[in-house]
């Protein structure tokens, strides 16, 4: 209800906030993505944004470098994303605890570190500027509240196609491992393989979020998949309410709202998001979405 | 094709950096024997040695000694906040590991981005600690700074394993790494065990990167390196293992420099991610770990 009014407000009004939307769009994606592997399934992964930056160098390469169709780009880059999570998942997703975080960590820093110093295909620091705005079959979106009509509407299908995944036998069985391995195991869940499925499906979330970054910004390089996009995207998975549906999304377009009530300094506002986030992990460990359910709950 | 002298050069030069990850790593065992937590933030403490030791060199005028001992102080003193503020509550509601890390991930950030403000976001760094030098072995310069670093770390190593071994609290902290219920039954008061940890571990951090500064530079971003190839060093010894943690560090910078030789100064982190991958994927519990036991 909420979402609506504002998406409204911002589509008549215009203007700065269009932008901001639709990168909380653009996040709500990715979070939801991530929300599959370490909301559903219990494990974590601080390196999704390895695949981002598969999304976006993908679609920066062949829709501006070949002159591809921004569709055609987008799902080569989901595919070669989804290609590169299973071969690097297979290996890694054997390990626990803090092994898969620090493994899943080093693929982001090695994928970060890849694309700043392959410049023959990324144009290292200097980023790839030039990428067409999203379109189909050579029609180009060319408002930019018309390309935030698009991003909310691939959004909104994305969590459609999560819910529908959450509770179908797939989203079940990773709900039992992330109560359980052993008890899942013995239930005859191929734990590892489920794990995998799930490793996969977030990844190609993150490729399609970083493709429409690109799409979105028209430029993109090497620090926009760093590690601040890690903290950024948890921020935003436990400010909203982890293993919920809608709480990626609501904590995508809170994070993306909240420096816009402080402009300042970009460190300020990194400094912002790790308070939040450090306070939220200690004292709401739910999230929002946890906190309204606990409201809703209590008898008044 | 480079020469062996190149290699050799950069070999002498990769086991003072490699020294320095060891000392990380073993950073990391002290903290997670403690009480199984991992905290991603340890190359903050790197980062703030060397920053804070040269801000009290240049803008306090004070003699390097007495900058080296009050930044180590304060650094150790950092440790306890973050392990009092962040660490603590999350332990205390039994949240899981994932968002502990997470939080200590926070943490980095957020003293990167303090520092860029209070302190500016330059490279900087000092003089050797003595002056002179380097030297000369046939074709092969050492800088003396490397022989700071490797007393240094040497001391530092034999003064940890003496105070594990024959010391009242080090042996406590021992015990609480073996199982922290029966310590807490015997009375070892197991959370300031916790805290002396941190400021155990962040001091050690410090006192590193007060060590190694002058061989290359210090500032607010070389606190991912250090913490993460300080991880690597503590995963190639097997978690936990100080022993372990020194010499997979001085392995890893070894490798790393051949690593530049090879494939240019761009790769340097890459080889170590990639050394840590197969490290995690073929010897899980270290590559050393058939002969040695927890220290």
């Amino acid at each position: 209800m909420l979402g609506v009014g504002l998406l409204g407000f911002v589509m008549l009004n215009g203007g700065y906030l269009v932008t901001v939307l639709g990168l909380a769009a653009i996040y709500g994606v990715f979070c939801t993505g991530l929300n599959l592997f370490m909301g559903y399934t219990g494990q974590a992964s601080f390196g999704q944004s390895a695949f981002a930056a598969v999304g976006g160098y993908g679609t920066a390469i062949l829709c501006a470098g070949h002159g591809w169709d921004p569709v055609a780009g987008l799902v080569v880059s989901m595919a070669i994303a989804g290609l590169l999570a299973l071969v690097v998942g297979y290996p890694v997703m054997r390990l626990r605890g803090h092994y898969l975080a620090m493994a899943t960590f080093a693929l982001g820093l090695i994928v970060y570190e890849l694309s700043v110093e392959w410049s023959g295909l990324t144009q290292g620091y200097m980023g790839y500027a030039g990428i067409p705005p999203l379109g189909f079959a050579g029609h180009e979106l060319g408002t930019e509240r018309a390309q935030l009509g698009a991003l909310v509407a691939i959004m909104l299908f994305g969590v459609w196609l999560a819910e529908r995944m959450k509770s179908s036998r797939f989203g079940r069985a990773l709900r039992a491992i992330a109560g359980s391995e052993p008890a899942a195991m013995a239930l005859g869940i191929p734990v590892s393989r489920y794990k995998l499925a799930a490793f996969v499906v977030a990844a190609v979330y993150a490729s399609a979020a970083g493709s429409l970054f690109a799409h979105f910004i028209g430029f993109i390089s090497p620090e926009v998949f760093g590690v601040p996009m890690v903290v950024l995207s948890f921020t935003m998975l436990y400010l909203g309410g982890i293993g919920t549906i809608w709480g990626p999304v609501m904590g995508a377009v809170i994070a993306s709202l909240l420096p816009e009530l402080f402009r300042g300094l970009k460190e300020m506002q990194d400094i912002a998001y790790s308070v939040v986030l450090i306070l939220m992990l200690i004292f709401v460990p739910g999230g929002l979405a946890g906190l309204l359910r606990r409201l809703a709950r209590k008898p008044t | 094709m480079p020469d062996l002298i190149q290699l050799a050069q950069a070999l002498v030069n990769g086991v003072g950096v490699g020294l320095v990850y060891g000392l990380v790593g073993i950073g990391f065992c002290v903290i997670y024997n403690a009480s199984g937590i991992v905290n991603f933030a340890q190359g903050v403490f790197v980062m703030l040695g060397g920053m804070l030791a040269h801000t009290l060199l240049t803008r306090a005028g004070l003699p390097m000694p007495v900058a080296a001992v009050l930044a180590t102080v304060i650094v150790a003193a950092i440790g306890v906040a973050i392990q009092l503020l962040v660490v603590s509550p999350m332990w205390q509601r039994g949240t899981s590991m994932f968002a502990i890390i997470l939080a200590t991930l926070a943490v980095q950030i957020m003293i990167e981005r303090i520092t860029i403000l209070s302190l500016g976001d330059q490279p900087r760094t000092y003089d050797n600690f003595t002056p002179g030098g380097p030297l000369r072995l046939g074709p092969i310069t050492i800088d003396y700074q490397l022989f700071w670093v490797l007393g240094g770390g040497a001391l530092m190593v034999a003064a940890l394993w003496l105070f594990f071994t024959r010391t009242r609290i080090g042996r406590a902290l021992r015990a609480c790494s073996q199982n922290a219920e029966a310590a807490a039954l015997l009375g070892i008061p197991v959370g300031r065990m916790l805290l002396l940890s941190f400021a155990l571990s962040a001091a050690l951090g410090s006192a590193a990167g007060i060590l190694i500064t002058p061989t290359q530079y210090t500032a607010y971003s070389i606190d991912g390196p250090f913490g993460v190839n300080g991880f690597i060093a503590a995963i190639i010894g097997g978690f936990g293992s100080a022993p372990g943690a020194l010499a997979g560090g001085i392995l890893l910078g070894a490798a790393q420099a051949v690593a530049v030789v090879l494939f240019g100064a761009g790769y340097r982190n890459v080889a170590a991610l990639v050394i840590m991958l197969l490290v995690l994927l073929l010897f899980p519990s270290g590559v050393f770990n058939a002969t040695r036991s927890k220290a």
